[in-house]
């Protein structure tokens, strides 16, 4: 039988490896044996998605890559859950994210969505193609401390500019910050329309999230 | 030099007088809300009729945004006739794929190929038929959606990416099968009286692919594209999206006649690395829908200095772009000695 070690690592490397099916395989040894749950996921999983991470940074994976690692994660995360313990009070802080309208394209999205999730936010993920008042609706409801807007037409980049006069007129704007990113969207752009943030990738955008709210 | 004799010889890598200043259409949109509101033809109804579509592309040069009419005006035609539903969207937005057609690249024999004889795809075959009628100094270029960024909006991006290396054999035979219908799409436009084809595939950038697969899948099968239309003595243009600094080597491998990158390709950065290609962009679409008629010019000017053949919007015009700064960017390309 397979040390707690052996296990994190098989867990780690497996995410790295992309090797969904090995990944959840080693959950489920890792449940059997009676292992704490919580920490597969922190020092299994997301250790392999974080060093996933660095080697996008560094170039050596791409978007398919990462793709591919975040299904490993995931089909680990899916044996795990029923195991974890009771949420405690430690309030995650949340997220809405989305497509906005008029847009259908969302790797970028779906990317920054893996990474925040990864980093410990709650995403309320609204897809694609989001009417702009719904990105609204839904941080009001939810109470969400960040809004992260993506788009990869130049076409719809105006949207963004109307939902933040949209938290504006709902009293909203000082209470969440807003994110940008995209293809044709870029720092200029971010600061014209008096966004929170801009930034070029998925690895960059957990960085800005986190100075944003402040969080170490 | 009239503009389709430029445009022609820049594309072969022949001297000119001045570069030509142009904006291909489909993903490289060129039509504003200005341009429509001049001409009073409007999206998305220039989408779906052939008479509409070919005026609101005449109206691109006859109001000196720039020099070629093109067609069509999005990028989902392709996949529409493939199976996919698209919304047509509005005069703001593009239409876009809101429902694919298949869930796997496995499932890709149960697909119908592109019909020339109907729908959108003869819309556009119609529209440039009308222009090789009434168009006569102006390059008539039609525009193909690219084979990754086709395949990927037949299937759920997400789905398709992966399964390039879950499912390789199967994507290879998915890809075959797109390129072989782009192939008779683009045929089907020259035919008609396109005198020069561009191909963007936004979605095959190094970016998300890496090197390896942007080789396997991207190169490839746009290679196999531009190939099957080779006999036809067309002039090609590829667009590609995103970094190149990964993907230099792979792209020199692409058998266009040019090469057209977005803003985040520093063209003197492409000029050093693809010394011997014909180069087209990139002038900042931001900088067209936002910045001043000044900063249009000075961008253009820089473009060309930069080692620019061909000078063109970097990527799709926003639809609030002003006149004036599209017209500015023409008048300093005319205005420039090459």
């Amino acid at each position: 039988m397979s040390t707690k070690e052996e296990l994190l690592k098989r867990l780690s490397e497996g995410v790295l490896e992309m090797e969904e099916d090995d990944v959840a395989e080693a959950a489920q040894e890792y449940i059997d044996a009676g292992y704490p749950a919580l920490d597969a996921i922190n020092q299994g999983l997301i250790d392999g998605m974080n060093q996933a991470s660095e080697l996008f940074e560094e170039e050596e994976y791409f978007v398919t890559d990462l793709l591919l690692c975040s299904d490993a994660m995931y089909a680990g995360i899916n044996v795990l859950r029923p195991y974890l313990p009771e949420e405690k009070n430690d309030v995650k802080h949340k997220c809405v994210i989305g497509v906005v309208e008029g847009d259908t394209h969302d790797i970028g999205k779906n990317l920054v969505k893996i990474m925040l999730e990864t980093a410990g936010f709650e995403m309320i993920d609204l897809g694609r193609d989001v009417p702009l008042q719904k990105f609204v609706d839904t941080a009001k409801e939810r109470e969400a401390e960040l809004i992260c807007l993506s788009t990869l037409m130049t076409t719809t980049m105006p949207g963004m500019e109307e939902i933040i006069h949209l938290l504006e007129k709902e009293g909203l704007r000082d209470k969440v910050k807003v994110m940008i990113g995209g293809g044709p969207v870029s720092q200029n752009y971010a600061d014209k329309i008096g966004a929170d943030g801009y930034s070029t990738t998925a690895v960059e955008a957990v960085k800005l999230a986190k100075r944003l709210l402040a969080i170490a | 030099m009239n503009p389709k004799k430029r445009l022609k010889m820049s594309l072969n890598g022949e001297r000119v007088d001045r570069p030509p200043c142009i904006c291909p259409g489909g993903m490289m949109n060129m039509v504003t809300a200005e341009l429509m509101e001049r001409v009073g033809i409007y999206l998305p109804e220039a989408h779906t009729d052939a008479r509409k579509m070919a005026n609101l592309a005449k109206a691109v040069y006859e109001q000196g945004c720039f020099e070629n009419c093109g067609v069509p005006f999005c990028m989902t035609i392709e996949a529409e006739e493939m199976g996919a539903r698209v919304d047509l969207g509005s005069q703001i937005y593009e239409p876009h794929v809101v429902k694919y057609a298949i869930d796997s690249v496995s499932d890709y024999e149960k697909l119908s190929g592109i019909d020339l004889t109907k729908g959108r795809a003869k819309v556009v075959l119609d529209a440039i038929g009308i222009l090789k009628e009434e168009v006569k100094d102006m390059p008539i270029i039609g525009n193909l959606t690219g084979p990754i960024s086709t395949a990927s909006s037949v299937i759920e991006p997400v789905v398709f990416y992966k399964e390039l290396r879950k499912k390789n054999a199967e994507a290879h035979a998915y890809m075959n099968f797109v390129t072989e219908q782009l192939i008779a799409f683009g045929r089907a436009q020259v035919e008609a009286g396109a005198d020069v084809i561009t191909i963007a595939d936004p979605s095959g950038t190094g970016e998300i692919l890496g090197p390896r697969f942007f080789k396997e899948f991207a190169v490839r099968y746009i290679n196999q594209l531009l190939d099957g239309l080779a006999d036809l003595h067309v002039e090609t243009i590829v667009h590609i999206c995103g970094h190149m600094k990964n993907v230099y080597k792979e792209v020199s491998e692409v058998h266009s006649n040019a090469l057209s990158f977005d803003s985040a390709v520093p063209m003197m950065d492409a000029r050093k690395n693809l010394a011997d290609r014909v180069l087209m962009g990139n002038v900042s679409t931001y900088t067209l829908e936002f910045g001043s008629e000044e900063a249009v010019r000075r961008l253009a000017g820089n473009c060309i200095k930069c080692g620019s053949d061909i000078v063109s919007p970097a990527c799709g015009l926003g639809m609030s772009s002003p006149l004036r700064n599209i017209q500015a960017l023409l008048s300093s390309v005319e205005e420039s000695d090459g």
